[in-house]
């Protein structure tokens, strides 16, 4: 491992994902090497079934590779044992998702609550920790709402506060702004860039859309399960939209 | 997560789906209202039971010479063991031995009649047919009736030249309440008829009279020896058979329970009222128990109730478990909140079974005494005892009923696979 290697947090080496479909081998994603280096924002783009979730779950160990391995700040996950995935899904990995998935019973401040619920967090602590989320995502007012009463874009900051909750190193986002209005899609793409950029946070984001991509460090661009290309975009400022209050 | 996260969650589940919830406890609600109904009767009848072997007093025990059932238990006329050099029997130097041990307060021989004797009892010109009492129960009298009380004199009989009559046989013959006392110190004839029409009279005085409903009376143990030595005009009886029985009365229940097991290694046989408690407790377990199993079919069905249910819960929440597991949960996390709501469904079912248990107990309760009374049979006191021991046992045991039917659902649900899970709509 090179110095360089020290500060790569995401490093995959041929990874593969094949599925058998009937009598066939799909190859979900085929032979992929990509690095990513700490506190980076890197885009996965494609067009439907390029690979993009498939790599996504891989690295948020919600699915396991049929060859090849990928380390996470070093460690081989790819034969992590069942109470390793655990740990790295509650520790050092938060999920963002598409259609948001909160729970519908609890209200925005429990919905954060919950991985820390998982990760045995105190009551008192937990409540606190969940406050700060809301506020940094600018919904402290909304903490006692219920999912049914909050907007497309308060979802998806309940959700981005709920992914924050346990400190995560990585942040998995799948199609974050997939169901969100353009313009909710730059409050929150401006969220999501204010957050990486104060805790140091790598953010991995599957999204089909360029627009969204422009935002990232970098651009993975994969086609039918393999790496197309990597493309580096130039650094930029804390120039992405501002504050929407919805 | 922490069992009181857990917990917590599972409530909160518990409470989205109130009406589901409460309509898969029913079953169990049913299945333990019927078990603590069943229960806490067995446990009433027993208490009550015990309480009326208490009051004739457990500190009694009755001897009886040995192999007595087999050769006299049953007399007939003819139901004389003649084997007499082999026996053994009870004689007045066996009394007066007894009498001196320690623990013994009094000892009572006492002579039975062989069943088939004819008595009648005169008193001028009224006559009232009658039969002679035994040591413990009296003819007729049933466990759940009141202990005789003495309405006029005493029940204590001399040794010879007493008697003691029952209410049934005053009441028979004519008498009022009023007019009872009038009756103790009277002489009446106790008269032994034959069936060939020999007769055979008996001059005894009154001692008193009790509440006793039946017709029976009780005689002093000579007289008594005198009518049977008449009955088989055998005037050796007593040097051949001994007494019948002999009642000791001890200086306390433990004292009977040593004096027991000395009488027995004498070689006497002991019938002492904790074997009849024993016997009747045991009687009342089995039925208790083969009632218990029928009521746990129930009980059966509402557990597949509730493994339905949860099966619903886990499928309707399948998302929502992948989220769980995306977050970090893990699958015994997973199956812990199921089970536990599971477990909450059972114990919902079992404390609402238990009040509704509880409830209809109090109120067979009352339709029970109401009815006994209509029948002029009052007696006081609770059929359905619902014991502390019941209700906790009853709770434990349909949060195990529910706990046991999650288990499937919650494995299932732990197995999910997260990706699958997240999948589903």
């Amino acid at each position: 491992m090179t110095p360089d290697d020290k500060e790569m947090i995401i490093q995959a080496g041929k990874l593969s994902r094949y599925y058998q479909t009937g009598g066939e081998v799909v190859k979900a994603l085929d032979d992929v090497n990509f690095s990513v280096g700490r506190g980076r924002f890197v885009a996965l783009v494609g067009p439907s079934g390029s690979g993009k979730s498939t790599l996504l779950n891989l690295v948020g160990l919600l699915d396991r590779p049929t060859a090849g391995d990928i380390l996470i700040e070093g460690q081989s996950l790819a034969k992590a044992t069942n109470q390793q995935q655990i740990k790295h899904r509650r520790e050092r990995v938060g999920f963002i998702f598409q259609s948001f998935n909160l729970i519908p019973t609890l209200s925005a401040v429990e919905n954060v609550e919950v991985p820390m619920m998982l990760a045995n967090v105190g009551k008192r602590q937990r409540r606190k920790r969940a406050m700060e989320l809301l506020e940094r995502v600018n919904l402290p007012h909304r903490a006692s709402h219920k999912p049914n009463q909050l907007s497309g874009g308060e979802k998806q900051r309940v959700a981005i506060a709920r992914a924050m909750a346990n400190r995560p190193t990585l942040l998995l986002a799948d199609e974050p702004t997939g169901n969100l209005d353009s313009k909710t899609e730059a409050v929150v793409l401006a969220l999501l860039s204010e957050l990486l950029r104060d805790d140091q946070v790598t953010m991995l984001l599957v999204t089909h859309d360029l627009h969204v991509a422009e935002h990232a460090d970098q651009i993975i661009h994969l086609l039918d399960g393999r790496v197309e290309r990597i493309e580096s975009l130039p650094e930029k400022g804390n120039t992405t939209g501002g504050r929407d209050e919805q | 997560m922490t069992l009181k996260d857990q917990v917590l969650t599972a409530c909160r589940n518990m409470g989205r789906r109130k009406i589901r919830s409460f309509l898969a406890s029913l079953g169990v609600v049913v299945g333990i209202m019927t078990i603590v109904i069943l229960i806490s009767l067995a446990s009433g009848v027993r208490q009550h039971i015990n309480r009326q072997f208490e009051s004739i007093g457990l500190d009694r025990i009755t001897i009886v010479p040995p192999r007595a059932f087999a050769f006299r238990g049953s007399a007939g006329p003819f139901g004389i063991n003649r084997n007499s050099d082999t026996k053994k029997i009870i004689t007045a130097e066996d009394v007066a031995r007894w009498q001196e041990w320690p623990g013994v307060i009094q000892v009572r021989p006492g002579i039975n009649l062989p069943r088939s004797v004819e008595l009648e009892l005169k008193w001028h010109d009224k006559t009232q047919s009658v039969q002679m009492a035994g040591p413990l129960m009296r003819p007729g009298r049933a466990i759940w009736t009141a202990i005789p009380e003495p309405l006029a004199g005493n029940l204590e009989l001399p040794n010879g030249g007493g008697i003691v009559l029952s209410q049934g046989i005053t009441r028979s013959m004519g008498f009022e309440e009023g007019q009872l006392e009038e009756l103790v110190g009277q002489n009446v004839q106790v008269v032994l008829r034959t069936s060939r029409g020999e007769t055979q009279s008996f001059d005894l005085k009154v001692q008193g009279v009790s509440s006793d409903m039946s017709t029976a009376i009780q005689v002093s143990t000579d007289d008594c020896l005198s009518m049977k030595c008449w009955w088989f005009n055998d005037d050796t009886l007593m040097q051949t058979e001994g007494y019948d029985f002999v009642v000791v009365n001890c200086s306390d229940v433990s004292r009977a329970k040593d004096l027991t097991e000395r009488f027995r290694e004498d070689g006497v046989q002991v019938q002492s009222l904790d074997v009849f408690v024993d016997m009747a407790n045991r009687i009342v377990t089995i039925i208790t128990i083969m009632l218990v199993m029928l009521a746990s079919v129930a009980l059966l069905v509402a557990s597949i109730g509730i493994v339905n249910t949860m099966f619903m819960a886990v499928y309707e929440r399948t998302r929502e478990i992948g989220v769980l597991k995306a977050l970090g949960a893990s699958g015994w996390d997973i199956q812990c909140l199921v089970m536990i709501e599971s477990g909450f469904i059972g114990l919902l079912g079992g404390v609402l079974g238990l009040l509704a248990g509880w409830g209809t107990g109090v109120i067979l309760n009352k339709g029970i005494l109401w009815y006994l009374e209509y029948r002029e049979q009052p007696i006081h006191g609770v059929f359905f005892v619902v014991t502390p021991a019941l209700a906790l046992s009853a709770g434990v045991f349909a949060a195990f009923i529910g706990i046991a039917a999650g288990w499937f659902p919650s494995r299932r649900a732990s197995r999910l696979d997260p990706l699958e899970a997240l999948r589903h709509e």
